[in-house]
């Protein structure tokens, strides 16, 4: 009974969404909107509930004086501002200046910093693959170089062909592979999803 | 008298400050001594010297070069697309922003993004703003801003602001994008076409790393297969994209630099150096990725010809 509860909810639920996405009545529009509100709602509530226990978490290491003190410190207090910023009396919210200041000349840039040390990483982390698993990483090396060569910026004829064996790899293999990828993903995903719509996935049972 | 021990067949696993570690090292011979022994002494010089070249390039990059030579070759295809979805819009035309993109990836396709809603206003259409991610709502207000602070009239922008949810709230869009209490006239216009994503004439999708022009189409474009799409995406989304462009569900795509370069100089009246990377910097960058890249599959492929260790055992 506890198991079979929720799987009937979620039966009934994604049976009502799907009959609304095929069929059109007014009394299923009415019930899917009020779930998918519901949804949302509790989207909501989850993000506002992981960030009190994010502060709480925090919060208790620091009174603890548990591990990475710094970091707790620099999350709370960045957690405070941006709190600050956009709840003080008579602000704009999301649209603030002074939260948009700080998106634009901290956030912004925090964010950017890290995503450029992936090229760093990334060259880092195939020396290791290639310690590891050196086979496999040595082809995925391999096409990575070819894709670096045919992407490189250069003008005149070599640029002219370089540029059309970028298109013809991005419009045929790639494009082959991905669209396989997509429509194997959307087959796997369709079935599991008959299956507990059908509560007939055993794991559950 | 102090037990004499035998010397190591290896010689690089003489070195004191690797004896420890290679007593333990259960890699190839080869290997021994060799990255991991100079990650315990810090980076090795030549990749300092590699990231000092990228670091120049970046400096230096703009301003040693020519907007004929920035970002050479640039592909039309894509931006004639997206040329021809925009001009077959409707005067005073109402345009979609679903602007989901992320801090990380938004640099690369931002002189893009801000070159198409230039353009989408010169050929006189409103736009209203919406995210389903934060970060993406950051964007959207710092973006909303900018074009308020360049002149364009209030009544021309609309903002739709976040809503929660992802997906859900993607698909509670289509019936309803309006928020309770929003006055004026294009919260008007939008009400009087039914109040969902079917009163815009089309929808610009604006994607990062998070959620993006590929979930749109999966939940809105499934719903208003007539509603043309056009997405800006950040190169590493272009393979995922691109189906859906095969099969007319994207009417147009920006997802390359070159997509973006051919777009943006096609498009902007004026100097369009500073909306586009520079080329010089991108060079020097992927030069010297390849030379690291070559340069680990040259070493790599004596062990090609062997068996390679368990990798249980390498990562114990």
């Amino acid at each position: 009974m506890r198991r079979s509860l929720p799987i009937a909810i979620t039966v009934v639920l994604g049976l009502l969404l799907l009959l609304d996405f095929v069929v059109i009545n007014p009394t299923l529009a009415g019930l899917s909107e009020a779930i998918l509100e519901l949804v949302i709602v509790l989207a909501a509530a989850a993000a506002v509930a992981g960030g009190i226990a994010l502060v709480l978490h925090h919060g208790r290491n620091l009174a603890e004086r548990g591990e990475d003190l710094p970091g707790s410190v620099v999350l709370l207090a960045g957690f405070g501002v941006m709190l600050a910023a956009g709840f003080y009396p008579g602000s704009g919210g999301a649209g603030d200046p002074t939260v948009r200041w700080l998106v634009a000349a901290v956030l912004a840039p925090l964010v950017a910093a890290l995503f450029a040390m992936l090229f760093v990483f990334l060259l880092r982390a195939t020396g290791r693959g290639l310690l590891l698993r050196p086979r496999q990483t040595a082809v995925m090396v391999a096409a990575a170089c070819v894709v670096v060569i045919f992407l490189l910026p250069v003008g005149g004829p070599l640029g002219g062909w370089l540029a059309s064996a970028a298109s013809w790899t991005q419009q045929v293999p790639m494009a082959g592979v991905f669209r396989g990828l997509l429509i194997g993903v959307a087959v796997v995903t369709a079935v599991q999803a008959a299956r507990i719509l059908l509560a007939l996935d055993g794991a559950d049972d | 008298m102090a037990p004499m021990t035998e010397p190591p067949a290896d010689s690089a696993a003489a070195e004191p400050a690797d004896a420890e570690g290679a007593a333990e090292d259960v890699r190839p011979p080869e290997y021994r001594g060799r990255s991991l022994g100079l990650a315990r002494r810090g980076l090795p010089l030549w990749w300092l010297l590699l990231l000092a070249l990228v670091g120049a390039g970046v400096l230096v990059g703009p301003s040693i070069e020519h907007e004929a030579d920035a970002l050479a070759n640039p592909d039309p295809a894509a931006a004639d697309a997206v040329g021809q979805a925009f001009g077959q819009l409707p005067p005073g035309a109402l345009v979609l922003v679903a602007m989901d993109a992320d801090l990380g990836t938004y640099p690369e396709i931002r002189g893009t993004t801000v070159t198409a809603l230039e353009d989408l206003l010169r050929r006189g259409a409103s736009l209203a703003f919406v995210s389903v991610s934060v970060e993406g709502r950051a964007i959207a207000a710092a973006q909303l801003e900018a074009l308020r602070s360049d002149g364009v009239p209030a009544e021309r922008l609309l903002d739709l602001g976040f809503v929660s949810g992802a997906e859900a709230g993607m698909v509670r869009l289509v019936d309803g994008a309006l928020r309770p209490g929003m006055s004026g006239p294009l919260p008007a216009l939008v009400a009087q076409r039914g109040g969902g994503i079917g009163a815009f004439d089309l929808i610009l999708l604006v994607g990062g790393s998070d959620i993006g022009p590929r979930t749109w189409v999966e939940q809105v474009g499934t719903r208003l297969p007539a509603r043309p799409m056009v997405a800006i995406a950040p190169t590493f989304a272009q393979p995922e994209l691109a189906p859906y462009l095969r099969t007319g569900q994207l009417s147009g795509l920006l997802a390359t630099i070159r997509d973006d370069a051919a777009y943006v100089r096609g498009t902007t009246t004026g100097d369009s150096s500073g909306l586009l990377p520079s080329a010089f910097a991108l060079r020097i960058g992927m030069l010297v990725a390849l030379v690291v890249l070559l340069r680990q599959l040259a070493l790599a492929l004596p062990r090609l010809r062997g068996g390679s260790p368990a990798p249980e055992a390498v990562e114990q």
